[in-house]
Formats: C-alpha cells, sequence, structure tokens
C-alpha cells in the first residue's frame, strides 16, 4: 500500500538526472581541466622509459625541458631531499651529552642548614 | 529545611528518569549506554576519534534526565509552519539550551561549509589537475547515493528523506549533514552517525568489495606518473571550479565555494596565517561545535526506532555501492584507455579523504609491493569530495 502511494515516475526522474547531472557535470570540468592542461602546458615531461631505452645511444638532445624521469628515479630524489632537508641521516652530532654531575657545597643544600635538620638541645 | 531537601532530591536525574521510567526513561537509559559505547570506540579504537567523541559527548549531555541542554520540542515548533515560533531563531535563544544555541549552526549550514574551508585548506588537488579523468572516477562513486534513494523511497521514507539517507554513501560527513539539515533536520542524528562510522569503518568495508571485482593482475597493474602541475595551475584551479560549478549548480556553491577558498588560501601562498587558521583552530573549533550539537539530537525519541536501524543498513549499502560503482567504472575505462588505470583507485571515489586513497594503496601493495597507487587514488578521492557535494547540490535543488 506504502509502496503505491510513492510518485515512482518522480523518483526514477530524481535517480537517472541526478546521476546524469553529476556524470555530466564532472564531464564538463575534464574537458575544462584538459583545455586548462594544454594551455598550461608543464616545463617538464615524463615520457615513457621503454622510449628512453631505445634512445640510449642517440645523440642528446640540448633541450633543458626535456628531463625524462622514471618513478624510481623521482621517488628516490624525492626521499634524498627530504632526508637532506629534514636533517635526518645516520650521522651523529659526534657531541658528547652525558656530563659530570658535580656536586658543589652551597648553603642551600647544605645537611647544616637544611630544614629537616631538626635542633637537639 | 525539608522541603528544601524533598525538591532537590526530586531535580536529581536520576530520580527524573526513575520517574518516568516506562515513558522516555528508559529510552534515555539506552541511550547512555550507546553513547558510552561510542566514547569507547572513539577513545579505545580510535574510530575518527575527532567526530566520534564530541558527538557522543553530546549524545551523553542530551539525554541526562534535566540537564535541559537541547530541547527537541524547541526544534519540532521551529519546523512547525503552525507553530507561532516557526523559524523562530529568537525563541530558539531565549528557552533553549546551551547545545541548542550551538545546534543553530547546524541548522543554518554553517558548520559544515566552515568545515569545507578547513578541508579545501588540507586538500591538494595536484594528483586531480595532472589527471582529470579521476573526476569520472569521483561521479561514478556517486551512484550509491542515487541507488539508495531509490531504495528509500521503496522503504517508505519520503523523498526528502530517501535523498539524505542516500547522501551517506557519499561518505562525506559535512556534506550528509548540510543536506540533512536542509532536507531531513529529524533525521540529522542517525545520519551523522552512520555517515561518521561508515568513514571510520573504510578500512574494514572496502577491501573485500575491491578484491571481489578486480583480478590479481588488476590489482597489480603499474599506472604511468602523473605530470607536473604547476603553482599557477594549482591556484586557477580553484576559482575556476567555484566559478563553473556556481554557474551551473547554485545549490552546491555554499560547499563548493568554501572547498575551493580554502584551498585557493593555500595555495596562493600569501594568506598563510589564513591558511594555518583554517588547517588547525577554524577546524578544530568548528569540530568540537558540530559534533556536539549533532549528537545533542540524538535523543532516545529520535534514534530509538526501526527508522534508525533501516538508515544504519542502507547507509553501508550505499557506500558499499559507491564503492563498487567506482571499481567498475575503472575497469570499463581500461576496456577503452591506453594507459592502463588500476581499477583499486576507483573505490577511492566515495569521499572518505584520505582514507579510502590510503585504502587503495595498501590493497594494491598486497599484490605488488612495488605498487605506489597512493598519489594516483588521491585523484579520485579528491574528485569524490566534488562530485558528493555536487550531488547534494543536485538533490538539494529537486527536492528542497
Amino acid at each position: 500500500m506504502t509502496l503505491l502511494a510513492i510518485n515512482w515516475p518522480h523518483v526514477w526522474f530524481v535517480t537517472i538526472l541526478g546521476f546524469a547531472l553529476v556524470l555530466a557535470l564532472l564531464v564538463v570540468l575534464i574537458y575544462v581541466l584538459k583545455l586548462f592542461g594544454v594551455i598550461m602546458h608543464p616545463r617538464v615531461k615524463v615520457e615513457n622509459p621503454q622510449e628512453v631505452h631505445a634512445a640510449v645511444g642517440a645523440p642528446r638532445k640540448e633541450n633543458s625541458e626535456h628531463i625524462t624521469l622514471t618513478g624510481e628515479a623521482t621517488a628516490a630524489i624525492a626521499m634524498a631531499l627530504h632526508l637532506y632537508y629534514n636533517g635526518i641521516h645516520d650521522e651523529e652530532p659526534t657531541q658528547v651529552t652525558i656530563k659530570k654531575v658535580e656536586r658543589k657545597y652551597s648553603p642551600w643544600n647544605s645537611k647544616l642548614y637544611g630544614m629537616n635538620n631538626l635542633h637537639r638541645n | 529545611m525539608w522541603t528544601d531537601i524533598l525538591e532537590f532530591f526530586q531535580k536529581m536525574g536520576f530520580m527524573q528518569m526513575g520517574a518516568d521510567f516506562m515513558g522516555v526513561g528508559w529510552q534515555q537509559l539506552v541511550m547512555l549506554f550507546v553513547s558510552f559505547f561510542l566514547l569507547y570506540l572513539a577513545i579505545k579504537k580510535q574510530y575518527e576519534p575527532l567526530l566520534l567523541l564530541p558527538i557522543a559527548f553530546g549524545m551523553l549531555l542530551t539525554n541526562l534526565p534535566g540537564a535541559n541542554m537541547f530541547h527537541q520540542e524547541l526544534w519540532s515548533a521551529f519546523l512547525d509552519p503552525s507553530s507561532p515560533t516557526y523559524h523562530s531563531y529568537g525563541a530558539i535563544l531565549k528557552e533553549g539550551g546551551l547545545l541548542d544555541v550551538l545546534y543553530i549552526g547546524v541548522k543554518a549550514g554553517v558548520y559544515p561549509c566552515l568545515i569545507f574551508i578547513g578541508v579545501g585548506a588540507m586538500t591538494d588537488f595536484g594528483p586531480l589537475i595532472a589527471n582529470p579523468k579521476s573526476l569520472l572516477l569521483g561521479a561514478a562513486a556517486q551512484i550509491g547515493i542515487f541507488v539508495t534513494f531509490l531504495c528509500a523511497n521503496a522503504m517508505g521514507f519520503t523523498e526528502a528523506e530517501a535523498g539524505s539517507i542516500g547522501i551517506i554513501g557519499g561518505a562525506d560527513g559535512p556534506t550528509s549533514i548540510f543536506l540533512t539539515s536542509k532536507l531531513a533536520p529529524h533525521l540529522l542524528g542517525p545520519i551523522a552517525i552512520a555517515a561518521y562510522s561508515y568513514m571510520a569503518l573504510v578500512p574494514v568495508i572496502q577491501p573485500p568489495i575491491m578484491r571481489l571485482l578486480t583480478t590479481k593482475e588488476e590489482r597489480a597493474i603499474k599506472m604511468k606518473q602523473l605530470r607536473a602541475v604547476s603553482k599557477t595551475e594549482k591556484i586557477i584551479f580553484p576559482i575556476m571550479v567555484s566559478t563553473i560549478v556556481a554557474l551551473i549548480l547554485p545549490d552546491a556553491a555554499p560547499l563548493i565555494g568554501c572547498l575551493m577558498l580554502g584551498n585557493l588560501m593555500k595555495e596562493c601562498g600569501v594568506v598563510d596565517r589564513l591558511s594555518k587558521t583554517a588547517q588547525n583552530e577554524l577546524m578544530n573549533i568548528v569540530v568540537i561545535f558540530l559534533g556536539l550539537s549533532v549528537g545533542a539530537t540524538a535523543t532516545g525519541a529520535s534514534f530509538l526506532n526501526w527508522q534508525t536501524l533501516m538508515i544504519l543498513a542502507m547507509g553501508i549499502i550505499a557506500f558499499g555501492l559507491g564503492s563498487g560503482g567506482g571499481v567498475l567504472l575503472a575497469k570499463l575505462m581500461n576496456l577503452f584507455s591506453k594507459d592502463k588505470i588500476n581499477p583499486l583507485i576507483g573505490s577511492a571515489g566515495v569521499s572518505a579523504v584520505p582514507m579510502a586513497a590510503r585504502v587503495s594503496q595498501q590493497v594494491g601493495q598486497e599484490e605488488n609491493p612495488g605498487n605506489f597507487l597512493l598519489m594516483h587514488a588521491m585523484g579520485p578521492n579528491v574528485a569524490g569530495v566534488i562530485g558528493s557535494a555536487v550531488a547534494a547540490g543536485i538533490l538539494l535543488t529537486m527536492l528542497g
């Protein structure tokens, strides 16, 4: 009885049109972003590693904007920079941090003048 | 003197609970135990503790008899067109308790938007800009919202209630609260708790779905490295997205606008103080207010009914469908795409930033320890935030 009371055409309309609109709006954004990427062309181009191997032995191109980096190389460089800039390394500072504890005499640590030094008659 | 003592005893919470134990007393007692359980989950198990702890404590405070910190009846009158205090914040300020006053921020839709400023300030849209196709995965993951909307209607909920239940599938707490406060405020407590509980359970819910829908070879796919994204692109992106989305879908403007404002503050680099405030102080203060006031709506009468159980059940369906939708679309894209996509990143299309992306990374590394999917998964993950905010705007336009 409850099912009959539901406005099914409207429910289906909201379901299908709603999802279609989400999809359509995000597809619009994809094309806008792609266009955006073309306009704001990045300086670093990443090549397929197979093409790089094929190019070994060929005369090196004198193009400073044409840098080839594989994922592993990028990760290694990033890790090295991270270690360098954050000072995370294995070297010890070679400073002795354990200092000799000296108990110099002072009236403030003297037994003679201590608060617990009861006066005996 | 004896009269004063008697009066004191009568005002005690224990006495009030006992006096009407068969009415609301038992419900309050059960809710107190529910709040203790949620506090246990937040503190001991660390399930989304930043939110679950204030929500559970709000639940505890609101169910203490005689504390008068939250008045459900005031908010019922606020929503009743025949009431003299219909839409009267003045009446709330005059007669309400502390949690009523804090709840005004939820009702007016302020807290979710402020949280989105903080989320934006902590989000890097670089992976999405580098790989715009991620937006498709973010869109596919929203299918859970709309299928659950259909199911909730079939189970007898009104269209507005069904839309609020469906948005749980977006796995985005602030968006769920924003939409529910507009469409079905009486369901705010169960929906917020369901949304945050499932977000906390992402590492438990998603991996079985991901493994079920993918083969071993698909899970081991290594993806091409993302291109570098310039600072200028990152600065223009939030301005561009806000403008386009708000012009197409004005109802999504509060959420998307705030998300992108936070991101612009982070990326432009000239308002570091504002960016840090949005990421830390603002975010933390609003989380306390939001958590407490959402927890306060979980009174015994509104929480202990069959509707809550249905919402919890449908929430997990919505979440599972969203995760599965993203994975399946990634597989479909592989049929037409030259550069293969690891389908595991599709499940990150539900928001739950960055937990869902981390799950993609972990499941991917189980098959291939040298595979790093995290940055690839961050694309659909942040696309999911945009997608769920857009879905909320669409539901608000159609059902509001």
